[in-house]
């Protein structure tokens, strides 16, 4: 299967990627049974899949996917949430009592699973995943380098999570908390996740951004416990 | 009453007034990304004329009644600023203003894919600083820049360029005393991958043989806009990526 590219070229909007149709992955489109690149950004082939990894790029809401978001308008059939910039979801109530009892104000930032997005707009599930979010550092990045913040079935952002001590919650549209025993581990986890934010379409991002952790929590890791102990 | 005595437009040796042959370009510069508070944004120079395009979104679309379920609506606004002109131009959008808006948002609309982002709208504004001629051809250049530097998919960039006839003699990208007194202007905008054309205007009279070789023309200098094009996605977008 002829491929047009090399690994993390930068391609432009239209350029042709493969022949073989069915290797068209995200960030590219299928024309007359031949791929092409749809963004601006790294080509790359992921899962067997001719990839585009977009520089920056608007949130695209898919169902399944865990999202961050703020409440933004509480109205009699649910509650608004915005995702950020341009997409706001709608998570339905069955009645006024359960509205109530969720006990949500506007500005509030919730945790939630899209369960359809399409027609009707985007809809949020009410079930155990569902999350009202207290405390932590609200962060916004774009959301096409998210999937770079997890990293392989969750190696960069468990990492993260394992060397900084923060509990991380990403959500798939951009937004991401960050909930840390002490400030500068929140300083540390929100440095790391920025330099990923920098620098996503890199290659060897995760020993790069453990080696940059290591040196900020390192010296104060070891700070902190000896002044505990 | 003083006469308008029209300026010989081409010399003996097929040199123009500003020192150019009949098929070459003005000297073009393009950057990505000039405009921070924007979602993309390109500038585009091609000789005096001087254009900025800026794309805000995805967002929702406002007034909600709008929004259409399926696909999001291409918001398109070309202005001249009041001071772009010899003889400053009134403020507010004039009526030439709405009919290039509404050219350049369907030029636009032909490439982007529109139906990722249902319910949404994106917002495409173009500002010309300094007119010289060409404005809408820059202008769509600079537009499809901006939406490719938002990250906004789309089928493919567009260049545009402005063939006319003066003194007989079909000539690429005329200026704006060349489209005064000359006998045609005709932009063109054309999708360079697929060779499409997404915009076609003409003004003036041209026979059907002036036709056929001003698109011929017109293709040449699309393709090295073009090129620019590329070159200044290349110079913004690979630089983030060597300096890693």
């Amino acid at each position: 299967m002829p491929i047009y590219f090399n690994d993390r070229e930068i391609v432009l909007p239209g350029q042709l990627l493969s022949d073989d149709s069915r290797r068209a992955g995200e960030g590219t489109y299928v024309m007359d049974g031949k791929v092409y690149a749809a963004t601006v950004g790294a080509a790359t082939i992921r899962d067997g899949k001719v990839e585009v990894i977009t520089f920056r790029g608007p949130y695209k809401p898919a169902a399944g996917d865990m999202i961050i978001g703020v409440v933004s308008d509480i109205k009699p059939i649910g509650v608004e949430v915005d995702l950020g910039g341009h997409v706001t979801a709608l998570l339905k109530v069955k009645n006024v009592k359960e509205l109530a009892s969720l006990d949500l104000k506007v500005g509030d930032v919730v945790y939630a699973r899209v369960s359809s997005s399409g027609l009707k707009g985007v809809l949020l599930e009410l079930n155990e995943q569902f999350k009202k979010i207290n405390e932590g550092v609200l962060l916004r990045m774009t959301p096409t380098k998210i999937p770079r913040l997890i990293g392989k079935r969750g190696s960069m952002i468990n990492m993260l999570k394992k060397i900084t001590g923060c509990n991380i919650m990403v959500g798939t549209n951009g937004f991401v908390i960050v909930n840390g025993p002490s400030p500068a581990k929140e300083f540390a986890a929100i440095s790391a996740i920025r330099l990923i934010e920098r620098e996503a379409h890199s290659q060897g991002l995760t020993d790069k951004v453990m080696a940059y952790l290591s040196k900020l929590v390192g010296g104060e890791v070891s700070h902190d416990t000896g002044d505990k102990a | 009453m003083t006469q308008v005595i029209k300026p010989k437009l081409i010399d003996e040796n097929g040199i123009r007034l500003d020192g150019r042959g009949p098929t070459d370009l003005r000297p073009l510069r393009i950057e990505v990304s000039v405009l921070e508070k924007s979602d993309g944004s390109a500038y585009v120079e091609l000789g005096k004329t001087k254009v900025y395009a800026a794309v805000y979104g995805p967002k929702e679309a406002h007034p909600k009644h709008l929004a259409i379920p399926d696909r999001a609506i291409l918001n398109c606004r070309y202005h001249m600023t009041s001071f772009s002109t010899d003889e400053r131009k009134i403020l507010g959008m004039t009526r030439r203003e709405i009919e290039l808006s509404k050219v350049i948002r369907e030029a636009l609309e032909s490439v982007v894919f529109l139906e990722e982002f249902p319910r949404s709208a994106i917002d495409v504004f173009v500002e010309v600083v300094q007119a010289d001629g060409g404005t809408r051809t820059a202008g769509l250049t600079a537009a499809s820049l901006a939406l490719a530097d938002a990250g906004i998919p789309m089928r493919e960039l567009i260049a545009a360029v402005a063939v006319g006839k003066v003194d007989g003699t079909i000539i690429l990208d005329p200026s704006d005393i060349e489209d005064k007194y000359g006998e045609a202007d005709m932009p063109i905008g054309v999708a360079p991958e697929s060779n499409t054309i997404v915009l076609l205007q003409l003004n003036g009279k041209m026979t059907k043989d002036e036709f056929r070789r001003g698109l011929e023309l017109a293709r040449v200098g699309i393709q090295k806009i073009y090129q620019a094009q590329r070159e200044a996605l290349r110079r913004k977008y690979g630089a983030s990526t060597t300096e890693v």
